[in-house]
């Protein structure tokens, strides 16, 4: 069976527009007079419904990207649209609304509020836009992410009486609750062993699946980048190389492994 | 050892924030200490001055114990008395100058010195600015002090016109004393008179003239060269059986003035200690967290061969760097607040002080206390640091429950110091063991109050949490969840806030009761409206000032009252002489025993004294016992026929009272100190100006009681200031302490603030979530400080003496305290929630 990414399949007679586009992008960090090139030159477009892939060595730039395609930093030139429109110089007030709205992020270490349960953590982004997780319509959003992840039954546990991969699972639906249009994730298998990493992946490979979620994954994992339909090979800070695997349901990393090394890497 | 120390200034530079901030924790805290010794020798100083100016070349003082003074009889007695060499009687009053056209308007009062020109000399200097000192025994000739010469208008040939009990008494200056004179207490308004001229003033008009030199009111005596103090004192104790006298040596007289600063420098001492014991636990705070932070560097040092003594001496280095910084800092911060403290005593004139003493003895007490406190406080973290494995590259929170037992063995060990430190601090006056005893019980309940805080952590930053959650829930969820992320970090943040905050509320709570023991009497015991007093006894009964007020339209009453001494079984009491009728009329007093009509009749019938509840209980007498007290004439009878709960305070207590019958004829009381004058209900306002007339025309001084009350408020409150603002740098250090605990929770929360930024918190939301911490942790800081407060405030107040009991609780007080905690801790906040709000997300979340 051959499963179609449901938003990536265009209605009849309507051109399907990216839902994240980067033209020329370049980051440049100054150290102690030397300038250092992170990101150089990147243009890449993404799909919705989409889940793309970011793969690539440590110190490639990776993480540099992904924080420029989010709009956690700004380009040193080049711009990022997001559904059209561009990121590039947005005000503290317009980025915190654009985080609140439409991105959602999970990184490495997962950082939930110790105090707060499951249901708590997962409701954050709404405690923080001023809304009350605890209304009808708040609270079905928070248990469908719970679910997603699944992690129905835990809903009352406080992270300190979870596992590392359920407190990343809690991390992911907290990233995915205010049905962003984009969600980012950095290396969110990192600090995990193989398995747990798995049930991470597994997750947001359903919120794909399932919702429709579009998805950049930054990883140096072939297994991890196995999960997306399409890998984008970083090197020195450059796309190097467009790897399409298609959706496919066993994410075997045998067929990307063998493209990898083809390419040489 | 060199490699320590630039490995330790290295890591304090590192942090220069923090470590600036911890080094003037420590300077305050050495401050204090170098303040509170320097008023303390100062206040020793002046003592010791006095003492000097008083009493000369004597070696001994009888001083008259009755106001009639010494008679001629006893002073016969005296001049049979072996082994003196030089007796030099002296005859002490108040009075005014009759004021003169054309010099300016006095109201003060002068202090009138009566002396024998050729005898003084021998005992006491009397260095002259100008002019020519005393020559007849019983000229019409003066000396005056410069100040008086200087504030009067007065020089070598002027005429005063000194007023006494009848016709005023003439004289001519001859010399100008130099500066204040001899007299102290006088604010330099003296004027030396030969000692035959002074009794003139006694003297009421119409009385003959004195033959003899009698009502004298103090001999001070040389002894011969060879004879022993003790002996003479001995042979004028078997001479003298005339009257009641007060024999005291020098030493005496120091320790007495000693005994009333006591309280004051006790005080003092303690706050210096508890100051140093919040600046230790914010020392070992910081020292703990940069332990922390640094808790990979010194696990690779460990790794790369370092042995656990080389990592301690790190720590101790870094301790030692702070410590020396610290205490040069508070030696400066020290000398400048004993100026200030001094020049705010001697503004008040409750202590005499000419100004602080810094002692080489207080410097090195102040680095001594810095140093080891620094060094104490550096024992746990060293020893934490030391505990660190070599492969603990890895971040490992330890234990929470074992950092907190490590701690309160850490705790013991500086309060164990400080103890010491502050039994040393103590005044050299503190024999009464109570001091001491008290001054530990206050630290041991300090202590047991920050050691119980961790434990009630949570419950407490729910509760006050409450507020800040009704308006900002977001925020006040995560201040809460970093609050408890380190619970003895917060335990020890909010550990120096408590001890800071409880001295704010017990001196609240004892400067409160102090103020109205000091004056709720007056309402209780004076029967009036206004009190005229008056500087020197002025006559009553017929003819006399209080008959001459009653006979004002308007004036309801008014009763004359006059305090002295009573000799009673070896001790001195204080008493009043009353008219019994009066307070019956008046309605004063508060009877606790005995039947009030019966009693003020017997008071007015003489042979009987009411005592107050507290006196009678320390002397063992009760309703009908009979007391023997000793006169010039004998032992006179009085009994007991009525027990008061508050009378009129005196020197130590509340004060006897007796008739005016007794006092006047058998204790030898010359006249009323004050006329107590009650309005009749309505006519205050007009009956007022004609009695303040009457009393200018008399030179007595009238006050209404709220005035008198107010008086009395006015000058404790100025000593509560000082110790207030004493009291106040431990919790300047606890707000250091808040800086340093909150940018380093910043710091260790960056990851989850960036994760929250990403989520969409606002730069806003960021910095209220570190001010509502702040807020919480002050609110803690003021609720346990509080509770803290109240009972060191039952234990200061208890030992008091004279003060009452302490109200239950100081609402006011802790109202401050919390709104003080409150607002520190958020001042002291808004650079870390800067911080904390400027964090880029970026940097935030890059990975480890
Ligand atoms: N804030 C910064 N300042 C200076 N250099 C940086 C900064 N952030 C990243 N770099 C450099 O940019 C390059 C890319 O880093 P990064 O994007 O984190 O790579 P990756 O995520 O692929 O490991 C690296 O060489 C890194 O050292
Ligand atoms: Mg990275």
């Amino acid at each position: 069976m051959t499963l179609q990414p449901p938003a990536a399949a265009p209605a009849p007679g309507r051109t399907v527009l990216p839902i994240l586009e980067a033209r020329s992008l370049t980051r440049q960090y100054r150290m102690t007079g030397e300038i250092v090139e992170a990101v150089r030159g990147v243009t890449l477009s993404v799909m919705p419904g989409e889940f793309v892939a970011l793969m690539g060595p440590s110190g490639s730039g990776k993480s540099t990207l992904l924080q420029l395609l989010g709009g956690l930093d700004q380009p040193t030139s080049g711009e990022v649209l997001l559904e059209g429109e561009s990121i590039g110089r947005l005000s503290d007030s317009d980025a915190t609304r654009l985080r609140r709205e439409r991105t959602g992020f999970v990184f490495q270490s997962f950082n939930l509020v110790p105090l707060m349960n499951v249901v708590e953590n997962v409701g954050l982004p709404f405690t923080i836009a001023g809304q009350d997780p605890r209304s009808a319509d708040l609270s079905a959003r928070i248990r469908e992410a719970i679910a997603l992840v699944e992690l129905t039954g835990k809903e009352r546990h406080k992270p300190d009486q979870l596992s590392a991969g359920e407190q990343q699972r809690v991390a992911v639906a907290r990233a995915i609750v205010t049905r962003p249009a984009l969600l980012f994730a950095d290396e969110p298998t990192g600090n995990l062993d193989f398995r747990t990493g798995t049930g991470i992946l597994d997750a947001l490979w359903r919120t794909c699946v399932e919702r429709g979620q579009t998805i950049v994954l930054v990883t140096h994992d072939a297994k991890a980048a196995a999960y997306a339909d399409r890998v984008l090979v970083v090197g020195d800070g450059e796309v190097q190389d467009e790897i399409v695997l298609g959706r496919r349901e066993d994410h075997a990393a045998a067929p990307l492994i063998s493209r990898l090394a083809l390419l040489g890497l | 050892m060199r490699g320590f120390v630039r490995y330790a200034w290295r890591a304090l530079a590192a942090r220069r924030a923090r470590t600036l901030l911890t080094v003037v924790g420590v300077a305050l805290g050495v401050g204090v200490v170098v303040a509170a010794l320097g008023v303390d020798a100062g206040l020793d100083a002046s003592i010791d001055r006095t003492v000097a100016s008083m009493v000369g070349r004597a070696d001994l003082r009888v001083a008259a114990f009755e106001e009639t003074g010494l008679s001629a009889g006893t002073l016969a007695q005296l001049a049979g008395v072996p082994g003196i060499a030089v007796e030099a009687p002296a005859l002490e009053r108040k009075s005014y100058l009759v004021s003169q056209p054309g010099r300016p308007v006095q109201t003060a009062p002068v202090t009138v010195l009566g002396v024998e020109p050729a005898v003084e000399p021998r005992v006491h200097d009397l260095p002259l600015a100008r002019g020519a000192p005393l020559s007849g025994d019983a000229d019409q000739t003066a000396l005056i002090t410069q100040t008086l010469a200087r504030t009067d208008g007065l020089d070598v040939g002027s005429r005063l016109s000194i007023l006494g009990m009848g016709a005023p008494v003439s004289v001519t200056v001859t010399g100008i004393l130099a500066g204040d004179g001899p007299e102290l207490g006088s604010a330099g308004r003296t004027v030396v008179l030969p000692i035959r001229t002074a009794m003139l003033l006694n003297v009421a008009d119409g009385a003959p003239a004195p033959t003899q030199v009698d009502g004298v009111t103090r001999v001070d005596i040389v002894r011969a060269s060879g004879a022993p103090v003790d002996q003479v004192a001995a042979a004028i104790g078997a001479a003298l059986t005339l009257q009641p006298y007060v024999l005291s040596q020098p030493r005496d007289i120091a320790a007495s003035l000693r005994a009333s600063t006591l309280d004051v420098r006790s005080t003092m001492a303690l706050l210096a200690a508890i100051t140093l014991f919040a600046a230790a636990i914010m020392i070992l705070n910081t020292m703990a967290m940069t332990v922390v932070e640094r808790i990979r560097e010194l696990g690779l040092l460990r790794a790369a061969g370092a042995s656990r003594g080389q990592v301690t001496r790190v720590v101790f280095t870094q301790a030692l760097l702070l410590g020396v910084g610290g205490s040069a800092l508070g030696v400066a911060v020290g000398v400048v607040l004993a100026f200030a403290a001094a020049a705010w005593l001697r503004a008040g004139g409750q202590l005499a002080i000419d100004g602080p003493v810094i002692t080489v003895w207080a410097v090195a007490a102040g680095v001594a206390a810095g140093m080891g406190v620094t060094l104490v406080a550096a024992i746990e973290p060293a020893r934490r640091a030391a505990g660190i494995s070599p492969v603990a590259v890895l971040r490992v929170r330890a234990d929470l429950g074992q950092l907190v037992r490590s701690h309160t063995r850490w705790l013991v060990a500086v309060v164990a110091a400080i103890g010491v430190i502050a039994v040393l601090l103590l005044p050299g006056g503190a024999t009464d063991l109570s001091v001491p005893l008290r001054a530990i019980a206050v630290y041991v309940l300090l202590l047991v109050a920050v050691l119980l805080t961790p434990t009630v952590l949570a419950p407490l930053a729910r509760l006050v949490g409450l507020p800040f959650a009704a308006l900002l829930r977001l925020e006040e969820r995560l201040a809460r969840a970093s609050i408890r992320r380190d619970p003895s970090r917060t335990a020890l943040t909010v550990g120096a806030l408590v001890i800071g905050l409880a001295m704010v509320v017990a001196l609240s709570a004892v400067a409160g009761s102090a103020r109205a023991s000091a004056t709720a009497w007056l309402a209780d015991v004076v029967p009036g409206d206004e009190v005229l007093t008056a500087i020197a006894p002025v006559p009553v009964g017929e003819g006399g000032v209080d008959q001459q007020v009653s006979a004002i339209d308007g004036v309801q009453l008014a009763t004359p009252l006059a305090s002295f001494d009573l000799a009673y079984a070896g001790t001195r009491l204080d008493a009043v002489a009353i008219r019994g009728a009066d307070f019956l009329a008046d309605g004063r007093l508060d009877f606790t025993a005995g039947d009030r009509t019966a009693a003020l009749r017997a008071v007015d019938a003489g042979g009987a004294v009411i005592l107050p509840e507290a006196r009678a209980a320390l002397l063992h007498v009760g309703l009908g016992d009979t007391m023997a007290v000793a006169t010039s004439r004998g032992l006179v009878d009085l009994k007991v026929v009525g027990l008061v709960a508050r009378s009129f305070p005196g020197r130590t207590g509340d004060a006897v009272l007796v008739g005016w019958g007794d006092a006047l004829n058998r204790f030898g009381v010359l006249g009323a100190d004050a006329i107590a004058v009650r309005y009749a209900p309505g006519r205050q306002a007009d009956a007022r100006p004609q009695v303040e007339a009457l009393a200018r025309q008399l030179a007595l001084a009238a006050s209404p009681i709220s005035v008198v009350a107010g008086a009395v408020g006015d000058a404790l409150d100025r000593l509560f200031g000082l110790l207030d603002l004493l009291a106040l740098a431990a919790v300047v250090i606890a707000a250091l302490g808040i800086v340093n605990t909150l940018s380093m929770n910043t710091l260790e929360r960056v990851r989850e603030i960036g994760t929250l930024r990403a989520a969409g918190m606002s730069r806003r939301q960021v910095w209220r979530s570190v001010l509502v911490e702040a807020g919480i942790l002050g609110a803690i800081g003021g609720l346990v400080g509080s509770v803290a407060g109240v009972l060191v405030g039952l234990l200061l107040g208890g030992g008091a003496g004279a003060a009452g009991p302490v109200d239950a609780v100081p609402w006011s007080a802790v109202g401050l305290a919390m709104v003080l905690g409150v607002a520190l801790a958020m001042l002291a906040a808004a650079q870390p929630a800067r911080i904390a709000s400027r964090v880029p997300i970026v940097t935030a979340v890059r990975g480890e």
